[in-house]
């Protein structure tokens, strides 16, 4: 039984026991009694329930009073015209106040529906003020709408040219004839007026795929029209559709403007980087071809003695393992921005890692102790050519930075599955300032202009480890000195127990 | 001057250092090598060198400050080192008193022939500003504002009289567009560098064997002219 029949029997119900205990038991015979206490039934019922039931009740009220109560009982006639009116009156009066009470309960509704669609709306453009990322936005905000507003179906639609972009959200999927979505948008970019009963501005349609009706609402950025919302399922109040597609409209825009803004800060960076890669490339190309020119035309000179041929030779060896560092470096920079640098992960030993890192720094490791600990004798599967690049930057920066003579120390440890490699130098530490700066391309610590350098290691190495999913970070120990420890998920098999596989040799 | 010249390098970049030194003591002389634009200053306080190689990268102080301070209290001749492409650091120190420069990479020969030059140049500094001077096989004639090649007279307008006597008080030297246009058309005239380049043309036209490939007064791209008073003879 619907709703409204409970509301109906339950109206009848109501006047047959008040009958029954007034005409039957207490024997009232005053009318007055006898309909005040039907109107007071009546009105419950128009409260709660519909007018037709309230008008039920009157109507079920006035004939049991007249056939109960008034003279003659047992009759539908009345014999007293006085009766009549009261009658009447009775009818009139019941009737009015059940409109009345209707009305009230249906404002008090549709205030209560506003207000839910409302809140409603609010929630929605909070979770659009929280949209950053601009890719896949459209799907995102229709399904932002199909949970707030409780919708089967909901598609926004952008139109690109001859093409549209539709992002679905909801329960169900609704295939949407473009077409229809075109005439809409040009309808609504046709004509803008308000109706000012329906709070809408002109262009809903409604459109019937398959069983149901799907409603289109233009998405107006202020009187333009940018795409189309199509929504179907609970039936939205047409002002709050209006008010929606005014949303998801900013939404959109405002997506759109971040992007624009992230590719602009994007350009400015890239600028900057080119400009402090020429800047930094012009000192440090010119530098050591200088070195490599002079030393080399002294060594052709015959006033060389054997300790100076030697000295000279170190500079031409020195600055060329320096050069070709630079150019690995750009070249790596380089293969990391275009996301050119892949993995290949064999199985080594750790040490192996810190052998290969130290071999092209043969030069610059030459006035430092490297002491090696290696704390886990275990077999890793890793990328080595990786993780000993990075852990290269870390050695030249340890050696660069620390004074000649200084230890550097090197361990390596397993530590919940990573392997944590930490290089330790006895320099004068990182300042504070520099700290959060330090792995930023071009980055130079305001200390160390002293020390030649172009500021890409750190950046490369966190570069390099990124594609492994490593980690880099730097701290400085308690006692001076700084330390760069580097953390690089590995597989893992004992040595010992495993043998050594076959592809465990170094390439 | 009987005991070697004294030449101090200053460059922050032990390679540099460790190539250069040595190839200026082969030629003879005594070299001290400072790391920073302070030790520099100091060295020159306590015991001024014959001659200064200044790279203009320092990482204390600029170069160009050390060649001010410098030439507040000594004219001895620097020679700056300094990177292509960085020509307004290198004019800033020229104005600042520098002498010459020499463009990194350099190769031995430009650097010893430059310091060549100002060596010599110190030993024969007793110039006087009247008289006669000779450049090359051009002699100038202060007193009369002539011009002799030989015994051939070349007609100047005053204009390019006082260009080229002011380039010959200052011979072998660069001198910055800005230097000369202050010096011959006054202060107003610094930012008209285009009076400079029909004036040196005019000049040219008169003084040179061949205007195209000029031999007294050089271009120094960006920077100035120098007016040169070897004139090579084929190779260097």
């Amino acid at each position: 039984m619907t709703r409204d029949g409970i509301h109906l029997t339950a109206a009848l119900g109501a006047i047959a026991v008040v009958t029954a205990i007034y005409a039957g038991w207490l024997h009232v015979t005053n009318a007055t009694t006898v309909a005040m206490t039907f109107l007071l039934v009546v009105l419950v019922a128009a409260a709660t329930s519909r007018l037709f039931v309230a008008v039920a009740a009157s109507l079920a009220a006035m004939l049991s009073l007249n056939f109960f109560f008034l003279p003659p009982v047992g009759t539908l006639s009345i014999a007293d015209p006085e009766n009549w009116a009261a009658l009447v009156a009775f009818l009139a009066v019941s009737l009015v106040a059940s409109n009345l009470s209707s009305v009230a309960r249906a404002r008090a509704n549709e205030a209560t529906a506003r207000r839910d669609e409302v809140a409603r709306l609010f929630d929605l453009s909070r979770d659009v003020l929280l949209m950053t990322e601009s890719r896949d936005a459209l799907p995102l905000l229709a399904r932002f709408i199909a949970r707030r507003f409780d919708l089967e179906f909901v598609a926004v639609c952008r139109r690109h040219g001859e093409t549209w972009e539709i992002g679905e959200g909801g329960s169900v999927s609704i295939p949407l004839e473009t077409s229809q979505l075109a005439l809409a948008l040009a309808n609504a970019e046709q004509a803008l007026e308000f109706d000012a009963g329906n709070r809408t501005y002109v262009g809903h349609r409604t459109m019937i795929v398959g069983e149901r009706e799907v409603r289109i609402v233009p998405l107006r950025l202020g009187t333009k029209p940018i795409g189309v919302l199509a929504a179907a399922g609970r039936p939205v109040d047409p002002g709050s559709l209006d008010a929606l597609g005014g949303v998801v409209a900013i939404a959109i825009e405002r997506t759109q403007f971040l992007e624009e803004r992230k590719a602009a800060e994007l350009a400015r960076q890239s600028e900057e980087l080119k400009s402090a890669l020429l800047a930094s490339l012009g000192h440090d190309l010119r530098t050591p071809l200088t070195a490599i020119r002079v030393a080399a035309s002294n060594l052709q000179a015959s006033w060389l003695g054997d300790a100076d041929r030697q000295e000279q030779s170190d500079i031409v060896l020195t600055e060329v393992e320096r050069l070709t560092r630079l150019f690995e470096d750009i070249l790596d920079m380089a293969r990391i921005d275009a996301g050119a640098v892949s993995t290949e992960p064999h199985w080594v030993h750790p040490s192996q890692i810190v052998d290969v890192a130290r071999e092209p720094l043969e030069h610059t490791l030459k006035g430092h102790h490297i002491d090696t600990v290696v704390r886990d004798d275990t077999l890793i599967r890793l990328d080595p050519r990786l993780t000993a690049a990075a852990l290269a930057h870390l050695l030249e920066n340890a050696a660069r930075y620390s004074p000649e003579g200084s230890p550097i120390t090197v361990t390596t440890h397993m530590a919940d599955g990573e392997l944590i490699l930490a290089v330790r130098d006895r320099g004068p530490g990182i300042a504070p300032d520099d700290l959060p700066r330090l792995f930023e391309r071009f980055y130079r610590g305001k200390q160390s202009r002293t020390v030649s350098g172009t500021g890409m290691g750190l950046s490369i190495a966190r570069g390099l480890l990124a594609v492994e999913r490593g980690r880099i970070w730097a701290e400085n120990c308690r006692d001076g000195g700084a330390q760069f420890t580097i953390a690089v998920p590995v597989e893992r098999r004992e040595a010992a127990s495993a043998g050594v596989p076959a592809d465990a040799q170094p390439a | 001057m009987t005991s070697a010249a004294r030449i101090l390098l200053v460059d922050d970049e032990v390679p540099i250092q460790r190539a250069v030194a040595p190839l200026l003591r082969s030629r003879g002389y005594e070299v001290e090598v400072a790391g920073t634009g302070q030790d520099a200053l100091k060295i020159v306080a306590a015991h001024p060198p014959d001659l200064i190689v200044l790279d203009l990268g320092l990482p204390d102080i600029e170069g160009t400050e050390v060649c001010r301070r410098v030439r507040e209290s000594s004219s001895l001749p620097i020679i700056i080192l300094s990177a292509r492409g960085r020509e307004a650091d290198k004019v800033a120190a020229l104005d600042l008193g520098a002498d010459d420069y020499v463009t990194k990479p350099f190769g031995p020969e430009e650097l010893l022939a430059r310091i060549r030059v100002w060596l010599r140049r110190i030993l024969s500094e007793a110039r006087v500003e009247s008289g006669r001077v000779a450049i090359a096989d051009l002699i100038i004639d202060y007193d009369r504002r002539r011009v002799l090649r030989g015994s051939e007279e070349i007609r100047l307008t005053p204009k390019e009289f006082e260009l080229l006597a002011f380039m010959a008080r200052n011979p072998d030297r660069v001198m910055t567009h800005r230097a000369i246009l202050k010096a011959v058309w006054g202060p107003n005239a610094v930012d008209q560098p285009e009076h400079l380049w029909v004036l040196v043309a005019q000049l040219r036209k008169k003084i040179e064997v061949d205007p195209a490939v000029p031999r007294y007064l050089i271009s120094e791209p960006w920077v100035g002219y120098r007016l040169a008073t070897e004139i090579p003879s084929g190779t260097e």
